[in-house]
């Protein structure tokens, strides 16, 4: 190494984070006291000694040896400049507003339709379709050929999971007064007023574990004739369940949790007609639309979030957004389930580049075509 | 200071550790550096030894606190004597002592019972603390044990906060069940510790298995390696080949011979489907051309 260990590692740090590791200037400090420590001179001291303060992972161990092999030797300055520059650009690409560019419209907005006539929505051949089903039986229906009186099945399945959510308990303690476990400390607290006889007992039950969800539904073209379907359970679950959070997208990302607390599903339609403003349109941003979710709405995540998915994967956009959209909401949500309707059909294979980037980050991807797949969905939401 | 990592290394084997540079460097600067040392990588390779090791050659107390789901205060840090409180309310009823008082009294040190972060906190020299499977634990305990790990104090409603005297050593290993938090890993110092080269697997097989014929350690090693390139369902760790090696000692075994594999493959082999696995493999290839894929792996 040549030159300063301080100015070593101020840029080498810089340029660790460009290229996305979780590096501090508490990491920093930490480092220059590493260098103290050991052999400056003596390559695989200064690399074991850096790489256990900045790789803080296993996927950091790969960057972290691909950049120290470019910085040991040649930490010119002008090297510097341009590698961190360039690192910065692909690692951190730059967020395009989905409603900068306007596009033509060719498929009418579906809402709209469904608003007025909760109308039939027209096969659209260009886009595969889960397995076609001729069995009648509810549970293994393909939501395309639903009719409005199958949606009570539907509303079931979004009740059972409400209450799965509902009754998960966490394995720590609170204090109850009909608890099953007796609670020592306060017990004998109590006791000091009975001359140490525990005459009075406490009791202690399991905390509520207080699982959140926050779902994002592809209502672009090609889901049109799943969204609807899957909309009315988000709608259901919205109701019943007060901790959920909806988006909606196609090319650009709308909140519609307010417009689903509608006292009926028509009424929520309606709403939503209204939430559109004109941006829904055929095409598919889901890496842009998951960017800009996680850009703007950044206190939603925590361990306790399941965060879902709803989308066959057809992006129009930069995979590359969406890999990296993807994977900061998989570090800060509790788990992230990717459902895909066109996954009921046994000779679909999730090959698209969407997809592709997105199975990487993904814990569950699973079904969302019939009722029985919506319904194990309340399985993956016990974590 | 180079020297110094050297003696460490040499001091880890000494007590019967093998490990490597990497290994080495990072327990050298959690020491130096005084930063918790955080080791991942797949079970069996001997990350809980690194504290084992660490706390025999610092010659000091080994505290382990072992993780699993729902690990609470009163497991983790301190619970109070119950049965001596209550008895000490009855003795002391006709004190005429206030509530208040005799409350103070029950709810101080001498009933307080240390659970392993407690006495590595209150020791009065440095210990090392073995947090182990730390994945194990949920969120909520991980966030307990950041704020532990970073101010060396924890606070106690009844007493008050308790500092560290001397900062323990920590080491904390996990499995990767699950993403800790960044919060935490930036606290720490990182090792990830992988399956053992063969030279190194040899090398702690022979410091383990002192007598073991040099022939044989280096055929099963070779053996385990072959294997590990398999796509198993559980792989054999460092632990199982150690297991191996003994039970083979044991036998009197000469030499790994297809016999002698076949019979003991429970030693290191877990799961059924493995063991139908290695068995196919040496039926139709033998043991000679598992030990040469290992020997081959680099």
């Amino acid at each position: 190494m040549t030159g300063e260990p301080l100015a070593f590692v101020t840029s080498f740090s810089r340029a660790l984070r460009d290229r996305g590791l979780n590096v501090t200037p508490g990491t920093s400090i930490d480092a220059v006291r590493a260098l103290a420590a050991v052999d400056i001179g003596d390559r695989r001291d200064v690399y074991f000694a850096l790489r256990s303060l900045f790789a803080t992972r296993l996927q950091d161990l790969a960057v972290f040896d691909a950049m120290f092999d470019e910085w040991w030797d040649t930490a010119r300055p002008a090297r510097r400049e341009t590698g961190a520059e360039r690192t910065k650009q692909s690692a951190n690409p730059p967020i395009v507003a989905p409603w900068d560019e306007p596009k033509a419209s060719t498929t009418s907005s579906f809402l709209t339709r469904w608003a007025a006539s909760l109308a039939e929505a027209e096969d659209d051949a260009t886009v595969p379709m889960a397995a076609p089903s001729t069995r009648e039986a509810t549970g293994v229906k393909d939501f395309r050929h639903y009719d409005d009186d199958d949606l009570h099945g539907l509303e079931d399945a979004a009740a059972r999971i409400v209450k799965r959510l509902r009754s998960r308990r966490s394995r720590r303690w609170r204090i109850a007064r009909r608890g099953p476990r007796l609670d020592a400390r306060r017990i004998v607290r109590l006791a000091l007023a009975t001359g140490g006889d525990p005459i009075r007992l406490a009791r202690r039950e399991r905390k509520l574990r207080r699982t959140k969800l926050v779902v994002v539904c592809d209502v672009s073209g090609s889901m049109d004739l799943y969204s609807r379907f899957l909309l009315q359970v988000l709608y259901t679950l919205q109701h019943a369940f007060a901790r959920v959070e909806t988006f909606a997208f196609s090319t650009r990302l709308v909140r519609i949790t307010d417009a689903l607390t509608g006292d009926t599903y028509r009424e929520a339609l309606d709403t939503l007609a209204r939430v559109e403003g004109g941006g829904w349109s055929g095409g598919t941003k889901i890496g842009e639309s998951l960017e800009s979710l996680r850009v703007g709405w950044p206190r939603l995540f925590d361990r306790r979030t399941a965060v879902i998915v709803l989308s066959d994967g057809w992006d129009t956009g930069d995979p590359e957004i969406l890999g990296a959209a993807l994977r900061e909401i998989r570090r800060r949500a509790g788990r992230l389930i990717w459902l895909n309707p066109l996954l009921g059909n046994p000779s679909y294979e999730p090959l698209t580049r969407g997809m592709q980037a997105a199975l990487p980050h993904v814990d569950v991807f699973a079904p969302a075509h019939d009722l029985a797949s919506i319904e194990r969905l309340a399985m993956h939401l016990s974590f | 200071m180079k020297e110094a990592i050297e003696r460490l290394q040499q001091a880890m084997a000494d007590k019967g550790y093998v490990t490597d540079r990497a290994t080495a460097t990072a327990a050298y600067l959690a020491v130096t550096l005084r930063k918790p040392l955080l080791i991942e990588g797949p079970p069996g390779v001997g990350k809980t030894d690194v504290a084992k090791v660490l706390s025999r050659v610092l010659d000091t107390e080994l505290i382990r606190l072992q993780c699993y789901e729902g690990l609470d205060v009163s497991t983790s840090l301190y619970e109070w004597n119950y049965p001596k409180q209550l008895l000490h309310i009855k003795l002391g009823e006709t004190s005429g002592q206030s509530v208040a008082h005799r409350e103070a009294e029950i709810f101080s040190e001498s009933f307080l019972l240390e659970r392993p972060l407690l006495r590595a906190i209150r020791a009065t020299r440095q210990v090392v603390l073995l947090i182990d499977e730390v994945d194990r634990s949920d969120e909520e305990f991980e966030a307990f044990l950041l704020e532990v790990l970073s101010e060396h104090q924890v606070t106690i409603p009844e007493i008050g906060t308790v500092r560290a005297a001397v900062e323990p050593c920590v080491v904390l290993t996990s499995n990767r069940t699950r993403e800790l938090s960044e919060a935490l890993r930036r606290r720490c110092l990182y090792l990830w510790i992988d399956y053992p080269t063969l030279e190194k697997e040899l090398a702690i097989v022979r410091a383990r298995v002192p007598g073991i014929d040099v022939q044989l350690a280096d055929q099963l090693t070779g053996f385990i390696q072959g294997i590990r390139r398999q796509r198993l369902v559980k792989m054999p760790g460092v632990a199982e080949t150690l297991d191996w090696a003994h039970a083979l000692v044991a036998l009197h075994a000469e030499s790994v011979n297809d016999g002698v594999a076949m019979e003991t493959l429970g030693c290191f082999l877990k799961d059924q489907a493995d063991v139908r696995r290695v068995r196919t493999e040496i039926e139709t290839h033998g043991t000679a051309a598992l030990v040469a894929a290992g020997r081959d792996a680099r």
